[in-house]
């Protein structure tokens, strides 16, 4: 339809070769084959250089000893040998696992719980809404170095206030006790990814239909009965999305340890992108053993991806 | 009956009421600790006279903060980075988008498709790779290489979200403007983004708070000064023992307030953009 109706514009140019030149440029900017792939080219391009052949680059560098700069030399699996020996990677993968499932678990439960909060009628809710999400709107470093100096040992505001109170006679090293760091970093995590899923199901309950809840109210049905039977199910394709979302951003999250404990106290909250990082840029600069730390937790997020890419477009019809 | 329906909603609402005042607690401390400590003197952050409440104000921290450190450069470099990799994945983002939605071409439901899954990878899965392609074609340290590889999650991100709202712009729009006598291109930039402008400012968010706060790329590929953003300088501060806690908290709030402005101004639009299918972490 364009091009037929396009290509009949009076554009009264003065010579004939002008004419022809500008029929050409416009046929040529009319048909939706090339100016498809024209328009797509540039990010098509970013695609492929910043996303596609670094993971490709990735799976390559696990069979190199390569640091930067260098060019690498082909060991075969030698950097998979040496990360099954090594103790430090099964405790990574516990641990990673670990800090994944408890923090999005937490930031489920605290999110769904705020959400229907902030779903009740109540002045100044607005204000509410706002405040309860600041934490998601800042950088996360600055949320973890503002942690980091909460939990700190000698004059940190948790231990200030226990010793101030007389709660304890001994400050507690939260950050650097084994029992209790894993615990701290979390804690952080949750402060900061609550509100994402605040906002996501306060945008799902906002959009169930108050009819359905009046109906129920009619027949006697209770308020947990309300909740079990209209909201979880009317809000459970949303739940799927932001956990499925969040479980990748979280599991795959370096800041906070990086920030917090640097992964110790004695390994206790090395997560796989920390191990990643210190293989390949903590000093020794072994970008292949580095790479094959992340490669083993690649299979979890393309499923992970792969279902949501699908969710996603479903929902939007693509 | 009616009566035990008001007493349970009545208990629904104070159950409510609790549940808030402790969120509201639980958020709002951290920030009041960050901010108190960004207003006192060493001798009441440390010791045995520290103190809850600043006893005597002073904003010596954010003095010593802007002059007596490379904050304000690092400050120049993250606007600098935020603003060029925003307005750049704009613009290829809405010519990207436009063809997806609008344009008839084979492939075009297999790229919508790679773009969504491209912008779900996380950055802790190519950071290893990127370094070093980076530093192969020598663009480690520098602000436009942190430019580009922004545009990596960028892009994606904005296309997806831009590509949705095209579609729901009105094609009678558009083929009245091809009548009139706009090409493909006119017709975008005078017709469908005048329309899109909701979704443009909901991307201009995300691009510009996802680079302002984004920290792993920034810390792996900077090195000096020069090119260190507020994130990665900040952390420095702190792991080199340049400063402490009081000028930190200091430079902490001073970073956190473009974003958070952004934020406060542009709700509305965020919240609505986070069911479209943004993200942060």
């Amino acid at each position: 339809m364009a091009s037929s109706a396009t290509s009949s514009i009076a554009l009264a140019p003065e010579s004939k070769t002008l004419r022809a030149r500008l029929g050409k440029i416009s046929r040529f900017l009319l048909r939706d084959r090339q100016l498809g792939y024209l328009f797509l080219a540039p990010a098509l391009l970013v695609i492929l250089g910043l996303v596609a052949y670094p993971f490709v680059g990735a799976v390559f560098l696990t069979f190199q000893q390569k640091t930067a700069g260098a060019p690498g030399t082909w060991i075969g699996l030698a950097n998979y040998r040496e990360l099954l020996n090594n103790e430090v990677f099964s405790l990574t993968v516990y641990n990673s696992i670990f800090y994944t499932v408890v923090a999005v678990a937490l930031k489920f439960v605290f999110g769904l719980g705020m959400a229907l909060v902030l779903n009740q009628e109540r002045l100044f809710n607005n204000f509410y809404r706002s405040f309860l999400l600041i934490p998601w709107a800042i950088p996360t470093v600055i949320s973890a170095l503002n942690w980091r100096w909460i939990y700190d040992d000698a004059s940190g505001l948790i231990n200030n206030v226990l010793v101030r109170f007389e709660l304890i006679d001994e400050t507690i090293s939260w950050l650097s006790d084994p029992s209790l760091a894993m615990f701290s970093v979390i804690a952080v995590v949750v402060w900061q990814g609550t509100p994402f899923f605040t906002m996501g199901f306060l945008a799902g309950l906002q959009s169930i239909s108050k009819e359905l809840y009046e109906a129920a109210e009619i027949d006697g049905a209770s308020v947990l009965q309300q909740f079990r039977h209209i909201t979880l199910p009317c809000l459970s394709p949303i739940i799927i999305t932001v956990v499925m979302l969040s479980t990748i951003l979280t599991a795959a999250g370096i800041q906070f340890v990086l920030i917090l404990t640097n992964g110790g106290p004695a390994d206790r909250t090395m997560i796989f992108p920390m191990l990643s990082y210190a293989y390949a840029l903590g000093g020794a600069q072994r970008l292949g053993m580095g790479a094959t730390v992340s490669l083993f937790f690649f299979p979890a997020f393309v499923i992970l991806i792969y279902f949501l890419t699908r969710r996603m477009l479903q929902e939007k019809g693509w | 009956m009616a009566l035990t329906k008001t007493g349970s909603q009545r208990m629904v609402k104070g159950i409510g009421n609790g549940v808030l005042a402790l969120m509201l607690l639980w958020t709002a401390i951290p920030f009041y600790w960050m901010f108190a400590t960004s207003l006192k003197h060493d001798k009441e952050i440390y010791g045995y006279e520290a103190t809850l409440i600043p006893e005597r104000p002073t904003i010596a921290n954010y003095i010593t903060i802007l002059q007596d450190s490379p904050y304000l450069l690092f400050l120049r470099n993250s606007t600098v980075v935020a603003v060029c990799s925003t307005i750049l994945s704009i613009i290829i983002a809405s010519l990207g988008a436009y063809a997806i939605a609008r344009l008839n071409f084979p492939g075009r439901a297999l790229l919508a498709r790679l773009l969504v899954c491209t912008y779900l990878v996380p950055g802790s899965l190519l950071f290893i790779p990127l370094f070093a392609l980076m530093s192969a074609l020598h663009l480690l340290d520098s602000l436009s290489g942190l430019t580009i590889v922004y545009l990596g999650a960028d892009v994606p991100f904005a296309t997806w979200l831009l590509m949705g709202y095209f579609r729901s712009v009105p094609v009678e729009l558009e083929e009245a403007a091809l009548v009139d006598g706009c090409n493909r291109i006119t017709a975008l930039i005078r017709v469908v983004l005048p329309v899109a402008m909701p979704a443009i400012v909901v991307v201009t968010f995300f691009a510009f708070t996802r680079a302002w706060n984004e920290f792993l790329y920034a810390y792996v590929f900077t090195s000096t000064n020069q090119a260190k953003t507020i994130t990665t300088g900040l952390v420095n501060f702190m792991s080199a023992d340049v400063f402490y806690w009081g000028p930190l908290m200091a430079s902490t709030i001073l970073s956190a307030l473009p974003p958070v402005i952004m934020f406060l101004l542009l709700q509305r639009w965020v919240v609505k953009g986070l069911t479209l299918g943004a993200v942060k972490g």
